[in-house]
């Protein structure tokens, strides 16, 4: 049976809005240093290796990577707030002790931060994305609808992290979850290089990360306009978050109630 | 599933264990509607585990909870809603100020930043720390957050307050400013449940104690009767005597003694008999006091120190 205080309400929203809060302090001075670190990104990446490439299926490396760095963005800053984030909320700041002896719940919780990962990755992105239009690498008015994947991408990957936050002893296993986790779907979920001709154990390989298909539907959006296979890409993605979900809801209720 | 109960915490054989260790052993715990109950106990009696049973924070192995009329596991939220908190650890957010604190946790409760701010300067008002209101929660001191948490703990008018240990680390004026406070609210109608280590405190505060240990409750009922039955209306101290000394000396009157280190304590209803049979017998080194909730203490939870 299903405990009723592992599933979320609305009063999710109280936490996301206590994380806002703390947000407001400092978020000015987080922009412009993202917002700097990643026009470096795509100047290093996109224009100084990228004289090294030839053109991609008729694409730029600016134009090809730009959108991988727009999915990037949103996982690692998800993974960073669910991570280290969380773990210091649950365990040294006594943030989540205190939510609970008010009228909030583990499930409340774990969606209040799942949605504020979501926030985070979401505004990172949102930045990249002025970078890559600054430049001139949007391509088309529909990259707007990137953003709802991209929250998606952070509920995934938020979870992924309070699952690991639920787990760790301490600060230094989160090095595990970024290297077994967060590393691999960084550097072969097609961001940097195109899948095709790869070895074909490396490709099922990278047709197994989720962000491969959050990484095929945001660069389609973001150059053409229009991503193929939409619907599949989406899916897997909508599984996958629902699924780290429930696990994110136990492992942190394990935590928190005795 | 509402009762109706005359006691706004009503727990029948509650029970608690952590691996081989039992926390809390089948307690039977009532405390009336605007009732004042103190939980007395050395360090790892079972205080904590109890209060955090009561709000969910801890899943109780079995027995019957029953808060504010309502099922202790089905209507954890809706408990949570009515009732207050100030927790043994400090739980304020560091990261917020002592204002955002306020409005952040009242924003739990579901209540409106506009309709919070009067309550929350009221409450500033409440414990002294309306000069506060901006400063970030490192830099106020120990006693200035134990009063921020009950200034939190009441941001949402809660019929039933639970303090664990509210005036621990407290200076004299603080913790008299806290006392004050806790029987204002006494007056308004509260009921409070709070655990202290302050004897003191609990007698002037309490209309009913219990003491435990292990995870029991070894005695219950209203501080000043059971000094009075338990250890009598008199303490005598005499440091540096052993009994036998003096056993000769107080045969026939109806004192209980006991030794620890080098003081023997004298427990009797009327000091005046004993202190003349000791000044007889040549004892003029001694204290003559009135029975406290302390000697009540020591008495039922032993000497030696907890580990
Ligand atoms: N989460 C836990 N895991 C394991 N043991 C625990 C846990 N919480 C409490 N205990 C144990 O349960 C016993 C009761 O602890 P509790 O915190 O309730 O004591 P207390 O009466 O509040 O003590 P104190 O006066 O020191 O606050 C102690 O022996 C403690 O070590
Ligand atoms: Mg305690």
């Amino acid at each position: 049976m299903i405990r009723r205080d592992l599933i979320p309400t609305h009063r999710a929203l109280r936490v996301w809005v206590r994380h806002l809060i703390q947000y407001r302090s400092f978020y000015l001075a987080e922009w412009a240093g993202n917002f700097g670190e990643h026009f470096l990104y795509l100047l290093a990446f996109g224009y100084g290796l990228g004289r090294l490439v030839p053109s991609l299926n008729g694409l730029s490396y600016a134009q090809f990577i730009g959108p991988g760095l727009v999915v990037s963005i949103a996982m690692w800053t998800s993974s960073y707030e669910s991570t280290f984030g969380a773990y210091s909320r649950m365990r040294i700041q006594k943030t989540y002790e205190a939510m609970l002896s008010a009228p909030l719940s583990v499930g409340d919780i774990v969606l209040g931060d799942l949605l504020w990962c979501a926030t985070r990755a979401l505004i990172g992105s949102i930045l990249m994305m002025i970078v890559l239009m600054i430049f001139g690498l949007i391509g088309s008015f529909w990259a707007v609808a990137v953003l709802p994947i991209i929250f998606l991408e952070g509920l995934m990957f938020g979870s992924l992290g309070l699952i690991a936050a639920g787990l760790a002893p301490n600060f230094s296993f989160f090095s595990f979850h970024f290297s077994v986790v967060v590393m691999p779907m960084f550097f072969f979920a097609g961001t940097f290089f195109p899948l095709k001709g790869l070895p074909p154990w490396m490709q099922a390989f990278s047709e197994m990360l989720p962000l491969t298909h959050a990484v095929r539907i945001v660069r389609g959006l973001i150059i053409y306009g229009h991503a193929d296979s939409f619907v599949w890409h989406l899916s897997i993605l909508a599984g996958c978050t629902i699924v780290f979900m429930m696990a994110a809801c136990a492992a942190v209720s394990r935590r928190l109630v005795d | 599933m509402f009762f109706l109960s005359a006691y706004d915490i009503d727990t029948q054989g509650l029970t608690k264990s952590f691996g081989d260790l039992k926390a809390v052993d089948g307690i039977t715990l009532q405390v009336g509607k605007g009732e004042c109950y103190g939980v007395l106990g050395p360090n790892g009696a079972g205080k904590t585990t109890t209060i955090k049973m009561i709000h969910g924070a801890v899943r109780r192995d079995g027995g019957r909870l029953n808060v504010l009329g309502m099922d202790g596991t089905s209507h954890s939220r809706e408990i949570r809603e009515r009732m207050g908190l100030v927790p043994q650890e400090d739980t304020l957010d560091n990261e917020l100020t002592v204002y955002d604190n306020l409005w952040v946790f009242a924003n739990y409760f579901g209540i409106s930043r506009r309709q919070s701010r009067p309550r929350i300067e009221e409450l500033l008002d409440f414990v002294q720390l309306r000069d506060k209101w901006d400063s970030q929660i490192k830099t106020l001191s120990g006693g200035m957050k134990r009063r921020l948490l009950i200034a939190r703990a009441l941001i949402h008018k809660p019929q039933l307050l639970v303090l664990d240990e509210p005036t621990t680390g407290l200076d004299p004026q603080a913790r008299h400013l806290v006392w004050q406070r806790l029987r204002e609210l006494r007056r308004q109608g509260l009921t409070i449940l709070m655990t202290t280590h302050y004897m003191e405190e609990a007698a002037q505060l309490c209309d009913r104690i219990g003491v435990m240990d292990g995870g029991r409750f070894l005695v219950e009922g209203a501080p000043r009767d059971l000094v009075r039955e338990r250890v009598g209306e008199e303490v005598l101290e005499l440091r540096g005597v052993e009994k036998e000394e003096v056993s000769g000396a107080l045969d026939g009157l109806a004192i209980d003694a006991e030794q620890a280190g080098d003081t023997l304590y004298l427990y009797c209803t009327n000091g005046a008999p004993v202190m003349e049979r000791l000044m007889a017998a040549g004892k003029r080194d001694f204290l003559r006091r009135p029975a406290t909730l302390e000697d009540l203490f020591l008495r039922l939870t032993g000497r030696e120190l907890r580990e």
